[in-house]
């Protein structure tokens, strides 16, 4: 039996995503422009951080070229003698290769971001249902967000010793804030419409939760996440401070110590590109989690 | 206020008869101001009435609704479907939104069969049901799309079918075709009275339109501003083999648009 109007399927288009102002040929010409004056302005940094340290107006203690970097960073992936002359031949920097000690630093975040992930998502989904929860969690969770990370490092190390545990604590405390504050944003932002039609198609309160709050505050999720995984890359020197070999906030802290500065910026380039990386992929995998983001 | 009782749907669910005993509402404002949106009311409706209920904007009539729907309570009075009085949303009275307030996780046919898996119907019984009327409104090829891609009439298609497919005992209408382009509200408006015609269900719709109330109702309800109360309760019976648009021609057509329109100008003139 139907009463449809077929002719509708046609006025309404419904076949593609809606018109785009813009037709996708231009789209991709304007973007590929915006990728080449991008390059362009990184090509003109370089050659200007390179100029500097040729032409010697910084000592290169403070600021090494391009070049060294780049040697640092080589010699850091590679085994070499020990010293120019020296027959000890050494692997890497502080006995680990560089990319041990981003894996070494990538472990702990991973680890700490998915406690974070645990604890943050489940208070903030009770933050965001159950009224009283919310409010004599609220201000500690406040508290807590504020304090620098280096701040409690120190009782950390007291109450977990210096391994691993208590750096991945510091990696969680900073972390799961942020995570459940935008659980809280997402359950909190949800269309009480939505609720109510789920509920007159006779959903029951868990009903509600599970169809409706948890895949509403999904995209809200995500996007703490992204910020949390921020936070963490932040916080990963600080965690690695003490005995943080491997990881590469640690590398990079000792080789300041060490006036190894070539290192100390291969280090930062190295932890800036994963950070970019990693976001990057957190972007993808949550555009495939919530493909109606910004849709609906 | 006067009561009308009209018989249409003979056939109809008795367990459906929507009584309104004294039933008002008041808010208390941010600034703890007491507004009445909606005086005392007593109304009957039986079961297969089309009742249309028109009104200005802010005369309350959506207050009306959701005290129906069971998203706000009444201050005073009660409302009974089948004589329980109504307490909280129930599967009982499915609502359609002004918006589709489709969940864009789910795809069309998720969306339409999501009120039988709430009550554990299994997986084929309700995929025959969803796809049963999914047909009925015309998206029997949009089944496995995403809400999304779907356009605003066909999104509000699947709103109706996925309230049908749920099987109320009425079905509240909130404006539900008032952000749709004038076509497709006219195809909708007679893909709408198809289906009571079938169905028989009681259908209370809220509509701030004039004909669209004297096309689609067996009964008018012209509410006044603020305080919202009814001030006209008016059948219309152009006949029951109403068909299509050449109705909107028909003299007694224009003489009922006219009489509800001079009712709304007046309570209009009633606004402080």
């Amino acid at each position: 039996m139907s009463t449809s109007l077929a002719a509708d399927a046609v006025t309404s288009s419904p076949t593609g995503p809606p018109a785009v102002a813009t037709p996708r040929p231009r789209r991709r010409r304007q973007r590929s422009r915006a990728a080449a004056v991008k390059l362009g302005v990184f090509a003109v940094l370089l050659l200007l951080w390179w100029a500097v340290t040729a032409a010697r107006l910084v000592e290169p203690l403070f600021l090494p070229g391009p070049g060294a970097v780049w040697d640092a960073f080589v010699r850091a992936n590679s085994c070499h003698p020990i010293s120019t002359g020296v027959d000890r031949i050494v692997c890497g920097e502080q006995n680990y290769f560089l990319w041990e000690h981003l894996l070494a630093s990538l472990q702990r975040i991973a680890a700490g971001v998915s406690a974070a992930v645990v604890v943050g998502v489940t208070l903030g989904f009770l933050m965001g249902t159950v009224k009283p929860i919310a409010t004599v969690v609220e201000p500690y969770l406040n508290f807590l967000r504020s304090l620098p990370p280096l701040g409690y490092i120190g009782l950390l190390i007291v109450w977990f010793g210096i391994g691993d545990v208590s750096k991945i604590w510091l990696l969680f405390l900073a972390a799961f804030p942020p995570i459940a504050m935008a659980t809280i944003a997402g359950v909190r932002g949800i269309r009480p419409t939505r609720v109510h039609a789920v509920q007159s198609l006779g959903a029951s309160r868990w009903q509600v939760v599970q169809h409706v709050v948890l895949p509403s505050s999904l995209p809200s999720i995500v996007e703490g996440i992204r910020i949390a995984v921020g936070f963490a890359w932040t916080t990963v020197v600080a965690a690695e401070l003490n005995n943080g070999i491997p990881g590469i906030g640690g590398l990079a802290y000792i080789s300041g110590t060490q006036l190894q500065t070539p290192l100390v910026i291969a280090c930062i380039i190295v932890i800036g590109l994963a950070a970019i990386a990693l976001d990057a992929l957190i972007k993808v995998v949550g555009g495939l989690l919530v493909p109606w983001h910004g849709k609906a | 206020m006067s009561e009308q009782t009209r018989p249409v749907g003979s056939d109809g669910d008795m367990s459906a008869v929507v009584t309104f005993d004294g039933v008002s509402k008041t808010y208390v404002t941010d600034s703890g101001d007491l507004v009445q949106a909606v005086t005392e009311t007593s109304l009957t409706v039986q079961p297969g009435e089309f009742v249309c209920i028109v009104g200005p904007s802010g005369c309350g009539k959506s207050t009306v609704m959701d005290m129906l729907a069971g998203f706000h309570e009444p201050t005073t009075g009660e409302i009974r479907l089948g004589g329980v009085r109504v307490d909280g949303p129930s599967a009982d009275r499915g609502v359609v939104f002004q918006q589709p307030n489709l969940f864009p996780w789910m795809t069309v046919r998720k969306n339409t069969e999501l009120g039988p898996r709430l009550r554990g119907v299994d997986a084929g019984e309700r995929r025959a049901v969803a796809e049963r009327f999914l047909t009925m409104v015309g998206l029997e090829a949009f089944m496995d799309r995403k809400p999304y891609e779907l356009s605003g009439g066909m999104q509000q298609r699947c709103q109706i079918a996925r309230v049908l497919a749920n099987d109320p005992r009425i079905i509240l209408m909130d404006e539900p075709f008032g952000a749709l382009d004038a076509l497709t509200r006219e195809r909708m408006q007679a893909e709408l009275l198809q289906i009571w015609r079938e169905k028989r269900k009681t259908v209370f719709f809220i509509t701030h339109d004039v004909e669209e109330a004297i096309f689609l109702g067996t009964r008018v309800l012209v509410m006044s501003a603020r305080p919202g109360r009814v001030v006209l309760d008016l059948p219309v019976r152009l006949g029951d083999g109403r068909s299509g648009p050449e109705m909107r021609s028909l003299p007694q057509f224009t003489a009922l648009r006219d009489q509800v329109a001079t009712a709304i100008y007046a309570a209009q003139g009633a606004v402080p």
